[in-house]
């Protein structure tokens, strides 16, 4: 009877030693009311679906920093094996990801930052950099010269105010002038009405620089409507495969500069570190640029 | 004698709430012209432009303003322009519906939706405040459901997660458009279509008429024999059909279904009603006074956009302006 027991006990065991092999990720998105996120939960779900041994909860804060402060705190609660972090913002949701982290959680913080080093790697893109990068591609389309409209995303926030800054050290003495510039929020109707009041000021723009590709849409049929699209450039940021890529296919954007989602890389860095090999602490992924030219090609990656 | 009559006339006027919407209107086109952004202001696109812009929010505002009249307030037309902006993308663009059926489809849809609240609030006597926010709520869940979050374009992902592209159809460009020589666009013709259906209905429908007697007084206009629920079921049925035409001429402007489109455009909506001067309270008000409300904040919008005026003082000034006007409107004498 002792026999059968301990027999059925070590048959548990085992079964429980394979199960082990399985890890639990979940996945603390802030928002998915934006494309752009739901887009980097389909990509982790993509580099995921190649791994069996991953089983990945997603949880959506919609925007809502409390949310997802006690979302965090019930992924600690449920015992996952790792977490992926998305945050809304810096200050609040440091501590509830450092308190994880404290517990023995791997973290993986996406996109945006956090307070301090209480994690275990951090995934994201230079808005900064890609700004620049746009600025640079402007500067040589126009030889150096022209009007230019800038539909800003939303300067109180930091992809605003960083795509703003990268654009601007890039043209800063050149013969680029930007002759007018207005927040669009990130939204395509605003963008438009903003671009209709551009076109009634200056007979003579040369490019629309708009923070997003949605933005450079809204501009685009404005100026459509106008009558002037073919007169002007459109450039726009994110190159999501539905917006700004599919854009630049139909000839609306002359170029879409990618803002990466990270989610693949978020996935990478999550097998590496469950399987004992931390990666970097910090991971600056690239971006690429989507022109008419090199679209089929898959774009070009940044310097 | 007779000039003091005039006279008297002419005071009376000034105090009516029309006048007083109107006088807010020409202060706001004097601000225009005094900030005119290097002649913008004078071009005829920039007035053509201001009206297409508001045109979608005028569009809810004449069904909010029924609405309201006879008492009630519906919280959920932003909402519900984002549920059929993408029900009629998705039918057009993925299913490939003829533009007939998925105009018809999303008008049953609209007035179903505004027939629900007008339901909850008739028959289970919730405040409309609370039905409607529901509603709203609601329905914006059902927009991100049916579009899985996305953006419902020409760009349709197949199932193994490569994009393919269909042609946009006739019917988003044909709402786009200008006509009458490029001087109006289609979706402004829209506007004063809707304007005049519920004008007509305020004015000369009896049903209209029990719309400002539940508003004055719901338990008289009981007592006197006015089907109380039923127009109220009609109010808030009509406020869901001009949302669905808000919502497919929003789809048309954006050439695409947003689940995220017309977020707090019912804030918008409410602002130009009452800045027209229909009272909150029910009762009184008419969508002419709408129409003046729309083209102030219109103007407003369009002025602070010329001179590219930042967001953060933009909101300042638009809160002060709604403020003035109101309590402008609330010296007249109806």
């Amino acid at each position: 009877m002792k026999m059968i027991l301990v027999v059925l006990m070590s048959a548990f065991l085992t079964t429980g030693a394979l199960a082990q092999k399985s890890f639990t990720i979940g996945m603390s998105q802030c928002n998915l009311g934006e494309p752009w996120r739901v887009q980097m939960n389909a990509d982790i779900k993509k580099s995921a679906a190649a791994h069996p041994e991953l089983k990945l909860i997603y949880k959506d804060a919609q925007n809502d920093t409390l949310k997802q402060r006690a979302q965090i705190e019930e992924f600690v609660a449920a015992g996952v094996d790792l977490l992926i972090v998305s945050p809304k913002e810096a200050v609040p949701l440091t501590p509830p990801v450092a308190a994880a982290f404290k517990k023995g959680i791997p973290v993986i913080v996406l996109d945006r930052r956090l307070v301090g080093d209480q994690f275990t790697c951090f995934i994201g893109a230079d808005n900064r950099r890609i700004g620049r990068a746009a600025g640079r591609w402007i500067v040589e389309k126009l030889h150096g010269t022209g009007q230019v409209v800038e539909l800003k995303g939303l300067m109180t926030s930091t992809p605003g105010q960083d795509r703003n800054a990268g654009f601007r050290e890039s043209i800063k003495e050149t013969g680029i002038k930007v002759v007018f510039e207005a927040d669009m929020k990130w939204l395509e109707p605003d963008a438009r009405k903003e671009m209709e009041s551009a076109l009634a000021r200056f007979p003579d723009i040369k490019l629309v620089y708009a923070h997003n590709d949605p933005g450079a849409h809204g501009a685009w049929l404005a100026a459509k409507a106008a009558g002037r699209e073919k007169d002007i450039l459109f450039v726009g940021i994110d190159g999501l495969p539905q917006e700004g890529r599919t854009y630049v296919k139909q000839g609306i954007l002359a170029a879409s500069f990618e803002y990466p989602t990270g989610g693949r890389e978020a996935i990478d860095a999550a097998l590496s570190i469950l399987n004992g090999k931390p990666p970097a602490k910090e991971i600056t992924l690239k971006s690429k640029a989507f022109t008419p030219e090199n679209i089929e090609k898959g774009g070009e990656e940044l310097p | 004698m007779k000039r003091s009559e005039l006279m008297q006339q002419g005071r009376q006027w000034i105090r009516s709430p029309f006048a007083r919407a109107l006088l807010a209107l020409i202060c706001i086109a004097i601000l225009g012209v005094i900030f005119n952004a290097d002649g913008a202001f004078y071009k005829w696109s920039t007035h053509r432009d201001m009206f297409r812009q508001i045109s979608v929010f005028g569009i809810l505002a004449c069904g909010l303003t029924v609405v309201i009249i006879a008492g009630g307030i519906d919280l959920s037309v932003g909402s519900l322009v984002g549920l059929n902006a993408v029900l009629f993308s998705m039918l057009t663009i993925h299913c490939g519906w003829p533009a007939a059926a998925a105009i018809a489809a999303c008008l049953l849809a609209g007035t179903a939706a505004g027939v629900s609240s007008g339901g909850l609030v008739a028959k289970f006597r919730l405040q409309p405040f609370i039905a409607t926010l529901a509603m709203m709520v609601f329905a914006r869940g059902l927009a991100k459901w049916i579009s899985g979050g996305q953006k419902v374009s020409s760009a349709v992902q197949q199932a193994d997660g490569a994009y393919s592209y269909v042609e946009t159809p006739a019917i988003f460009n044909a709402l786009n458009a200008r006509i009458w020589h490029d001087n109006v666009a289609v979706v402004s013709v829209v506007f004063l279509v809707c304007l005049a259906v519920t004008a007509l209905i305020l004015a000369r429908l009896r049903w209209g008429r029990y719309v400002y007697a539940i508003g004055g007084n719901e338990e008289a206009a009981r007592l006197s024999g006015v089907p109380v629920k039923a127009t109220q079921l009609l109010a808030y049925g009509l406020c869901g059909l001009f949302s669905a035409v808000a919502g497919l001429c929003q789809a048309a402007q954006e050439l695409q279904g947003d689940p995220e489109a017309g977020v707090s455009y019912e804030l918008t909506a409410i602002a130009i009603v009452v800045m027209g001067g229909t009272s909150l309270a029910g009762g009184r008000g008419g969508v002419g006074l709408t129409l003046l409300g729309a083209l102030t904040i219109g103007y407003l919008e369009k002025i602070l956009s010329i001179n590219a005026v930042g967001e953060a003082a933009r909101l300042m000034l638009t809160g002060t302006i709604i403020v003035v006007a109101v309590i402008f409107q609330k010296g007249a004498k109806r």
